[in-house]
Order: C-alpha cells, then sequence, then structure tokens
C-alpha cells in the first residue's frame, strides 16, 4: 500500500491514543479491577445484581477498585461470569457468580490474598497458582481475532477500545488511496460472515466502481436465526470493532452515510452502539472532516421491526426505505441499485469487524489463519446438548469434531451424540459420519448444510430429527414474506406434511412427494429464505431417513419427542406407593392412585408436558415415555 | 435503433435490448405462462413464479420477467426442467384457490385455465393437499365483487389502481401464507376512495375481482 | 390479527390524533420515515389505532393501504391495546428442543388464548419470540420484558400464581364493596 502523503489524520489520532493509552494505565496501575460480564447472557443470569453486590461492597469497605462493566466472553454457560484482575495474580475469571459469592471474592480477595480456587474457571495467563485457559483441551483450537476485545474491554468506553489498537486502522486508511483499501480486502480474500460467503473486496470494488455519487455501507446486524446470538454479543461487546469497519468500508466504497440494521429484540446491543457512535463523533472519528481529513461520514441506527426476512438484503433496503421487507429480484445486484436505488454494500456485523484487524495486520496475517479458500476464523454460537455452551472463535478449517468435542467439552450426562445442526433454518443437520468435516464455506456446501451466520445447535439421543425439520420449517413458513408463490404455498405444505408426519399420520409415499416438493420450492422461490427453507428437510432425509419411516410405518417417534406418539407410563412395580410426588406435580390433575395405591396416569388426560418424570424421585425412576402410545398396557 | 437478434422454441427474433424476455416472446405470440408481470411496471416483481423458461448455456431455469434479452440468446420455454417448476408452481396456487368455475364470472376467461391448458395440467392437484382460508368476500362495490379466495396475489389490481388514484385503494397486507390484496383496515372497498372506475377487475386474471351481474361495460373495444 | 374491533370513543380519538401529530412534528415528510414514526407512536399509545395509521398516511401522503400494509407486516407492530402484563415464551432452537412448545402448551392452557392473543379481560398478552439469547437458561419465557430461566410447565402456575395473588385480593375487595 502506497501512502500517498504524511497526513494530518494520523497526527491527530496519535493524539487520540495518546490520551486513551494514559486512561487504560491509570485504571489498572497499581490496583485491583473488577470486570463483570453484562452482556445480554449475563443479564439474564443475574449479572446485574452481581454487579451491585461488588459496588456495595467496595464502596462500604471504602476501596479503590474499580468495578467495570464487561461485554461476553463466550463462556455462557457459566454465567455470571467475574474478572479479577489484581496485581501480583494473573487476571482470573470466576464463573457462576452470585451476589454472595461477589461479597466472599471482595473480602478474601481484593482484600486478603485468597484468590477462592473454588469459583474459579481459570486464569487468563499461565501461572503456577491456577489452572489457566491455556492449559484447556479447548485452548489448542480456539483463536480469537475477532472476539479477543469481548469480555476483557468496557464497550461504552471508547478509550478502552483505542487503547487496544482500535482506529489505528482507520488512521491508516485516510492516508491511503480508497481503491487501495479496496485491493488490499480483495488480497485477503475475506468472504462476508452473514451466510453466503461472498468475498468482501469483490463486492466492495462493484461498488465502488458503480456510476453515481451516492452510496451507502449498510451493516446487517438483524440477526434472525433462532438459535444464533454471535451478531448481538460482539455488537454488546465491541461495538467500536463494528463501527471502525464501517467507517473504512464508507471511506473505500465512497460512501457518505452508513446504515445499521438493528435487530429490535436486541435493546441493549442498540443501547451500546448509541453510546460508541457519540463516542466517535466526539473524538471527531465520525462526522466532517473525520480527523482531519476530507472524509466525511456518519451513521444512523435503524431498528428493524421483526422480519427474519430482513436480513436479506434486497428485503433489509425495501425495510428502510420504509415499505414491508419484501425481497426483489436480482439483478439488479445491490452494488449497482441498493438502498434508495444507490450502490450499496450490506455487510455482516461479523465481517465489517475482521476489517479493521485486516487493514491494521496486513493480509498475510489475515491469510495465515484458516483455509485457503475461507480465510480467517469462524464464530459460532454453540447450543443445545453440549457441556460449553456459548460462543467460540476457531480457525477455519477446524472439524465439527474438534469443535463439538473438544472446545465445547461433548455432550451432557453422558448422552450420545445424534446430530449437529448448523446454519439455523437455511441449514442442515449433520450426523456423526459428517464429524470429521473441516467447517468452512465450501465443504459445509457439498454435504447439505451451509455455513449461514454461524449457529450452531448440537442434538443427543432425545432429540427426534423429524420434529427439528418441522420446528425449523414452522420458523421459515412463518417468516416467510409471502410474495412469491414457491415459499408462501410451498412451506405451507411441506409444514402441514411435516406436522403429520410427528403425529404418525401419513404414507412411505408422502415421503417422497415431500421430498420432491422440496427440491421444487429450493428450485423456485425468489430469494434466500425460500431457497434454503428446505434444507433441513433435505438434509434430515439424507441422513436421518429411518427416523421419518418410524413416525409414518410404526407410529413410533425413536427419540420419545413427539408429544402425540408418546405416553407417560408409571411402572407399577417400581412405583413406592407411598410417594405421591407425581400426583402433586401433574398440571392438569391427570394422575391419581389406584386401589393398591399404585399411581396411575390417566392416559385421556394427560397433556404429556413431563413434569411427572421429573418429580418422580431418581431412586424409584418409576416414570417411562413409551412410544408408540399403544405400548401402555391397558389395566 | 440496435436492435438484438435471439432464439426461443427455435424461431429467430429481433428485440430492442434491455427489453425483457418475457414481454419479447410475448409480443412473438410465444406463450410463457405468466400472472405478475406488468406491462408498463419497470421493476418485474417476479412472484407468481410461472415463467420460467431454459437459456442455453445456463443450469437452472430462469424466470423470463427478470432477464433482459440478449445478442444470440437461445431460449426453450418448453424444457423439462422449466416445465416441472411451472407446473409445481401452478399447483401450489391451485392448491389454495377456491376453484369452481362452474360458478366463476372468469369461466372461460380466466388466465389460469389458460394456463392449465397451456402445461396441460389438471386445475385440481391430486398430489397436494387443499389449503383454503375462507375469507370473506367483499360485495360492498355497486359494480364489482372481491372474492381473495380466488386471488393470485399477482398486484396488477394494486398497479393499475395507483396509476387512476395517487392514495390507492388496494395493497398487499400481512406475511407468509396470511398474505393478501386488500384496503386499509380491510375495510369494505365501496366504503373507500375508490372510484369505481372498474380498470381493476379488467385487469384481475382470475375471477378474484369479477363484475356483478349486467355491470360488465359493453367491451366493443377490447 | 385484524385491524381494530375495539371501540373507541370521540375523546380517545382526539387524543389519539393529538399525541400521534406532535409525535409527527418530529419528523420530515418522507417515505422512510414511516417505521421508525410508527415505532415512536406504538412506544406512546401502546398500539397502532386507526386513527393514528390515518394521519401518519395523511402525513406522509401515502395511501392509507401501505401503512396498513406495513404494520401488519412487521412482528413489532400491534392493531389492538396490550394486556397489563407480556408473556414471551422463548421458541428459539434450544428453548424448543428444551420444551418451550411444551412450556408454551400450558400458557395457552391456562390462559385460555393462543399466541398474539389477548385475555378477555385484558390482563395478559400470549407471544413467542425467536431467540432472546439466554440458551443456557432454557426453556425461557420473557415476562414483562424480564427473562425467567427454566419455565416449565410448574413454573408457568408458579408465575400465575403470583399475579393472580395480586388479582384476586384486589377483585374480593372490589366485590365486598359492591
Ligand atoms: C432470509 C435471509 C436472512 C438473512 N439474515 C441475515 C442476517 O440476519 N444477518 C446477516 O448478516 N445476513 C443475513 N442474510 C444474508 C444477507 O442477505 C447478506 O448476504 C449478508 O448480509 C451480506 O453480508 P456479508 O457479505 O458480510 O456476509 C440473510 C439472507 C437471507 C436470504
Ligand atoms: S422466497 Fe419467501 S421470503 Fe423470499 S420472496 Fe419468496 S415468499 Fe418472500
Ligand atoms: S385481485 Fe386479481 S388482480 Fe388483484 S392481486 Fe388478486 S388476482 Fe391479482
Ligand atoms: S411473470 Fe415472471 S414471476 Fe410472475
Amino acid at each position: 500500500m502506497k501512502v500517498i502523503k504524511q497526513t494530518t489524520a494520523a497526527a491527530a489520532f496519535h493524539e487520540i491514543k495518546e490520551r486513551a493509552e494514559s486512561h487504560w494505565r491509570e485504571l489498572w496501575h497499581d490496583k485491583p479491577v473488577i470486570m463483570v460480564g453484562t452482556a445480554t447472557c449475563g443479564r439474564a443470569a443475574g449479572a446485574p445484581d452481581v454487579l451491585q453486590a461488588f459496588r456495595d461492597e467496595v464502596k462500604k469497605r471504602k476501596l479503590d477498585c474499580p468495578v467495570i462493566e464487561v461485554g461476553c466472553m463466550g463462556h455462557c454457560y457459566a454465567e455470571p461470569i467475574v474478572i479479577i484482575s489484581k496485581p501480583g495474580y494473573p487476571p482470573i475469571c470466576y464463573g457462576y457468580v452470585n451476589p454472595v459469592i461477589a461479597e466472599r471474592l471482595v473480602k478474601e480477595f481484593i482484600l486478603g490474598d485468597n484468590p477462592c480456587p473454588e469459583f474459579v474457571i481459570g486464569a487468563l495467563e499461565a501461572n503456577d497458582l491456577l489452572p489457566s485457559f491455556d492449559d484447556f483441551p479447548r485452548a489448542q483450537h480456539e483463536q480469537k481475532i475477532i472476539l479477543k476485545n469481548c469480555g476483557h474491554i468496557d464497550p461504552t468506553e471508547i478509550e478502552h477500545y483505542i487503547a487496544g489498537g482500535g482506529y489505528n486502522a482507520l488512521a491508516k486508511t485516510l492516508g491511503t488511496k480508497p481503491e487501495d483499501i479496496v485491493e488490499e480486502v480483495k488480497r485477503s480474500g475475506l468472504r462476508g460472515r452473514g451466510g453466503a460467503g461472498f468475498p468482501v473486496g469483490r463486492k466492495w470494488q462493484y461498488c465502488r466502481e458503480a456510476p453515481g455519487r451516492t452510496k451507502y455501507i449498510i451493516c446487517n446486524a438483524d440477526e434472525g436465526d433462532p438459535g444464533a446470538f454471535m451478531d448481538r454479543s460482539i455488537l454488546e461487546s465491541d461495538p467500536h470493532s463494528v463501527i471502525e469497519g464501517m467507517i473504512i468500508a464508507g471511506y473505500a466504497i465512497g460512501a457518505r452515510y452508513g446504515y445499521i440494521y438493528i435487530r429490535a429484540e436486541y435493546p441493549l446491543a442498540v443501547e451500546r452502539i448509541q453510546i460508541a457512535l457519540k463516542q466517535a463523533k466526539k473524538l471527531n472519528l465520525l462526522g466532517n472532516h473525520i480527523l482531519g481529513s476530507s472524509f466525511n461520514f456518519d451513521i444512523i441506527l435503524f431498528h428493524g421491526s421483526g422480519a427474519f426476512v430482513c436480513g436479506e438484503a434486497t428485503a433489509l433496503a425495501a425495510s428502510i426505505e420504509g415499505k414491508p421487507g419484501t425481497p426483489r429480484p436480482k439483478p439488479p445486484r445491490m452494488t449497482a441499485a441498493g438502498l434508495f436505488g444507490k450502490p450499496t454494500v450490506v455487510n455482516n456485523v461479523k465481517t465489517l469487524a475482521f476489517i479493521p484487524l485486516i487493514i491494521r495486520n496486513g493480509t498475510e496475517w489475515f491469510t495465515g489463519t484458516g483455509t485457503k479458500n475461507s480465510p480467517g476464523t469462524a464464530v459460532f454460537a454453540l447450543a443445545g446438548k453440549i457441556v460449553n455452551t456459548g460462543l467460540v472463535e476457531v480457525p477455519m478449517g477446524t472439524t465439527l469434531r474438534q469443535i463439538i468435542f473438544e472446545v465445547g467439552s461433548g455432550i451432557p450426562k453422558g448422552k450420545k451424540f445424534k446430530a449437529v445442526q448448523i446454519g439455523g433454518p437455511s441449514g442442515g443437520c449433520l450426523p456423526e459420519s459428517a464429524l470429521d468435516l473441516p467447517v468452512d464455506f465450501d465443504s459445509l456446501q457439498e454435504v447439505g448444510a451451509i455455513m449461514g451466520s454461524g449457529g450452531m445447535v448440537v442434538l443427543d439421543e432425545d432429540d427426534c430429527m423429524v420434529e427439528i425439520a418441522r420446528y425449523f420449517l414452522e420458523f421459515t413458513q412463518r417468516e416467510s414474506c409471502g410474495k412469491c408463490t414457491f415459499c408462501r404455498l410451498g412451506t405451507k405444505q411441506m409444514l402441514e406434511v411435516l406436522n403429520d408426519f410427528t403425529m404418525g399420520k401419513g404414507a412411505m409415499e408422502d415421503i417422497d412427494s415431500l421430498e420432491r416438493l422440496a427440491g421444487e420450492v429450493k428450485a423456485g422461490s425468489l430469494c434466500g429464505l425460500g431457497q434454503t427453507a428446505p434444507n433441513p428437510i433435505l438434509t434430515t432425509l439424507r441422513y436421518f431417513r429411518d427416523e421419518y419411516e418410524a413416525h409414518i410405518e410404526l407410529g413410533k417417534c425413536p427419540a420419545l419427542m413427539c408429544q402425540h406418539l408418546i405416553a407417560y407410563y408409571i411402572l407399577p412395580d417400581k412405583c413406592e406407593r407411598s410417594c405421591d410426588a407425581c400426583v402433586g406435580s401433574c398440571t392438569v390433575e391427570a394422575i391419581s392412585p389406584n386401589k393398591k395405591r399404585i399411581k396411575v396416569i390417566d392416559q385421556t388426560q394427560c397433556v404429556k408436558c413431563g413434569t411427572c418424570l421429573a418429580a418422580c424421585p431418581p431412586q424409584y425412576n418409576a416414570i417411562v415415555k413409551l412410544s408408540p402410545p399403544s405400548e401402555v398396557p391397558a389395566k | 435503433m440496435k436492435t438484438v437478434s435471439l432464439t426461443i422454441d427455435g424461431k429467430k427474433i429481433t428485440a430492442r435490448p434491455g427489453e425483457k424476455l418475457l414481454r419479447v416472446a410475448l409480443e412473438n405470440s410465444i406463450y410463457i405462462p405468466n400472472l405478475c408481470a406488468i406491462r408498463d411496471k419497470p421493476e418485474p416483481s417476479a412472484s407468481c413464479r410461472l415463467c420460467f423458461v431454459e437459456i442455453e448455456g445456463g443450469e437452472e431455469p430462469v424466470t423470463a420477467c427478470t432477464i433482459d434479452v440478449t445478442e444470440g440468446m437461445v431460449v426453450n420455454t418448453r424444457g423439462e426442467k422449466a416445465l416441472a417448476l411451472v407446473r409445481a408452481g401452478f399447483e401450489l396456487l391451485m392448491a389454495s384457490h377456491a376453484l369452481d368455475c362452474a360458478h366463476c364470472p372468469a369461466n372461460g376467461n380466466c388466465e389460469l385455465q389458460k394456463i392449465a391448458r397451456h402445461l396441460k395440467a389438471s386445475l385440481k392437484t391430486k398430489r397436494l393437499r387443499l389449503l383454503l382460508r375462507e375469507l370473506p368476500i367483499d360485495d360492498s362495490n355497486p359494480l364489482f365483487t372481491y372474492d381473495p379466495n380466488k386471488c393470485v396475489l399477482c398486484g396488477r389490481c394494486v398497479w393499475v389502481c395507483r396509476q387512476n388514484i395517487k392514495s390507492g385503494v388496494f395493497g398487499f397486507a400481512h406475511r407468509g401464507f396470511e398474505r393478501v390484496m386488500t384496503t386499509f383496515a380491510d375495510e369494505p372497498i365501496g366504503a373507500d376512495r375508490c372510484l369505481d372506475c372498474s380498470q381493476c377487475v379488467e385487469v384481475c386474471p382470475t375471477g378474484a375481482l369479477s363484475f356483478k351481474e349486467g355491470k360488465r361495460p359493453s367491451t366493443e373495444d377490447g | 390479527m385484524t385491524a381494530s374491533k375495539q371501540e373507541t370513543t370521540t375523546e380517545e380519538r382526539e387524543q389519539i390524533k393529538q399525541e400521534t401529530g406532535q409525535i409527527l412534528n418530529g419528523f420530515s415528510r418522507k417515505r422512510p420515515g414511516l417505521i421508525p414514526i410508527l415505532q415512536k407512536v406504538q412506544g406512546k399509545l401502546g398500539y397502532l389505532p386507526r386513527e393514528a395509521m390515518t394521519a401518519i398516511a395523511e402525513y406522509l401522503d401515502i395511501p392509507a393501504i401501505d401503512v396498513y400494509g406495513v404494520v401488519t407486516f412487521y412482528n413489532q407492530f400491534r392493531l389492538n391495546p396490550p394486556g397489563r402484563h407480556s408473556i414471551k415464551v422463548c421458541l428459539g432452537t434450544v428453548c424448543h428442543m428444551k420444551g418451550g412448545y411444551i412450556t408454551l402448551d400450558a400458557w395457552k392452557r391456562r390462559l385460555g388464548i393462543s399466541p398474539r392473543e389477548t385475555t378477555d379481560d385484558r390482563e395478559f398478552d400470549l407471544d413467542t419470540v425467536a431467540c432472546v439469547g439466554c440458551c443456557t437458561m432454557a426453556p425461557v419465557t420473557v415476562v414483562d420484558d424480564k427473562p425467567e430461566g427454566v419455565v416449565e410447565p410448574t413454573r408457568v402456575d408458579g408465575i400465575l400464581l403470583a399475579f393472580g395473588y395480586e388479582r384476586e385480593t384486589k377483585d374480593k375487595e372490589k366485590s365486598e364493596s359492591d
């Protein structure tokens, strides 16, 4: 990259950086610091109370110990999470913290010198005292690039971001020709993280070269996949990385305005973005003459109103224009005629978060990670039947087995792995045999799934594959915009068939006709929603056809999940007659004792909620699920 | 003016560059099923998904209403892959159509019947289940009736209405399977700003919008 | 969901028009303002009454049906006044697989309504939501904007009991004074 002239931007930024760094040093200077993770996941688990407890305790004891809020470290399974950094100790991460533990930590660790190992998850640095994260098997695979700051800085303090190297890339960008930035992103091989994996540099180039003076950059933060929360986490934990990426993108393509299209269900992310935008503006990193240069750029925050289809780029643009979010046919591409008919780049949150890092560290650094055609890392939201739920970032090319069993620590309760659902409603379910697949954009496509934006739900032997297909179809059917024939009517038709299957209705031929219809909806739909909606059906049919057959032919749900195909039954010889646990637990009073005081479920009353099964004391374990329901002995 | 030459179903055709393939085919008497294409509307809505054709060199069928004609293009409107998709789309529409030709005012003058003939397909689908919505019929307007259960959501009436009245009476509401062509707050058409020009009825390809008995204007010009 | 069948009095209608007008004044008369306007008006009134929609259409100079089309397209907007308490059952993938649908059944049974409906006494709204990001506490129900973890059928009764207790005491006071 050639620097055209020694710009004032670098000088202006230098000053900002100095100030931020001294602010950061001061925070850490010779005193302990308590960091409480208060992203949405932490909040739901009780982080606000923990935060308050720490603050009260520190205040009561008049300690010089800042208590700051940070974002999400990704260890969602152990929320609320707290990191304490005390001089003389490595920074230590605590999990499952509650106000009582908070009080103890202040008393014993901040004031005393007992780091309370019983609450420790791990230290952030190698040391002789406590196990560190680096010793965990997952550390071998994890590589945090865009999640690096998450959980380690206060997202409401721009100085923290800058002290860690933030906005350096912007300063560098402003001294470089826009086309050189585009070239650099092209050379990096970065592919869009919103799902399709489109090369980012190429998209920027199309837009830059499109005729017209008004152009837009849009950050797609609509994250609608019902099992994913990567984008939310980044926006809540490190908003400036996305904003910096957007400003650079704006400069590169020649945009004056950018939009962040954010999902309505993410109030905390909205709040943190708003704060971040204000701070960036105040430091002249946004607005007119950014850092004294001739570049003007502003970001407008647009709140989505709840429609999954608005994640699709043309629907998203329609939504900003004040219309229903119905997609339009392409071409013209968004980069030719996008928002308000102007050339527009739409990029995902994660995609934009990579940009500053690539500009700052260079292409070689970036391509050093990942695979040849999918460089960099992939972020997944691990959820479902997995021990370590939460966010993980691994190099592209890591295998599914490594992600699930080493990073995620496998399946809880000794259950057996059945499938992993990747890519949400547009993705697919992959079986055990696909686990050694190195994950990248292309490999997943080959087995019928897609990278998607990073939802990864692990399913075990208790999960029914027909039901999971039905679930995703119910979602896409509900979220279809209804514009085009195949998606509007085809998803409904398929859902009806699947509904029947989960009730044991239907004939074996229906499986084939479902498969055919799925292929037609895929080929005939107007936009990505309809084109990918059949994927959960097609992959479950491909890998778990026997489960479909069991439902239809035997009226049996092998995973004992489909409510219509199971019955709860109390084993008479196991029922401890004097125990009444199930009777009281039943929400519809369907259980009563017979003459011998053995409990019996009235199958006509039972709503199959499973409460009794959970209530039966483990030492008796007298309640079982049977499928088909006809397995229940008559009297 | 510059022209492009292309071949559709073996027939050599010249057309203006930038024209949509569907228009060019129709103007040259080659029928391709279509419902949502509107002659003067600049952007195709491409929502009915019935105009699939095959283009030499392309792997998958494409919608003729969105494709610009180009020099040397070779088009096959009768390709098996394309027709299979068109049939599937048509079947889906018919599975949610309140089929009752015998009592329908559009009988004999219905685009759906025409498409069925073209595809040699039955109007009744055997493969799919009937998914009808049983929405109320609106006969508040003195001239015409609106039966949403026969509507295929092509958008022609919405478009033509807005050409005549700036604040259009019709539009689409709701989402997904519930999507419906309707008026503000689903109010009766007769009560609204409707000018009774009845052009919407003229353009409706089905019996969804139809003249009341004896209200059809004389059709000497049509 | 259909248009509001709620009877509004002339007074209420005037009030709605006035409050909508106040919000509209803060916006330019351009179509892209539509969704932010609707969000703001609903934020104020709790729903989007007919009068508000027509006032907005007039202000932006667009067909009223276009406002209605947008309102009915997006999940966020409602045409009827909300109930006092909102119950939202998370049906994200994880919550669903961990029995969110069973929890939803329990809510439906207890409240006697389906999702996107309000009880006759306007006490409760029932709705579903896709992933609120608390997958580790599945199944989750968001009660009056607070995510509650592990809401299984028995918890449903517990939560209702807490509300019901409150209400019963109020009702009792009322009937006694009658
Ligand atoms: C139905 C549908 C939903 C989508 N949802 C999202 C989303 O929530 N977030 C996202 O970034 N991309 C989403 N996409 C993909 C976008 O259309 C677009 O490809 C992406 O934002 C481009 O960004 P990228 O190049 O950085 O990946 C969705 C696509 C479809 C068809
Ligand atoms: S595929 Fe579905 S979401 Fe996409 S345009 Fe068609 S109906 Fe709308
Ligand atoms: S009423 Fe007729 S013209 Fe209007 S959208 Fe329906 S089918 Fe098309
Ligand atoms: S005419 Fe092409 S999709 Fe309707």
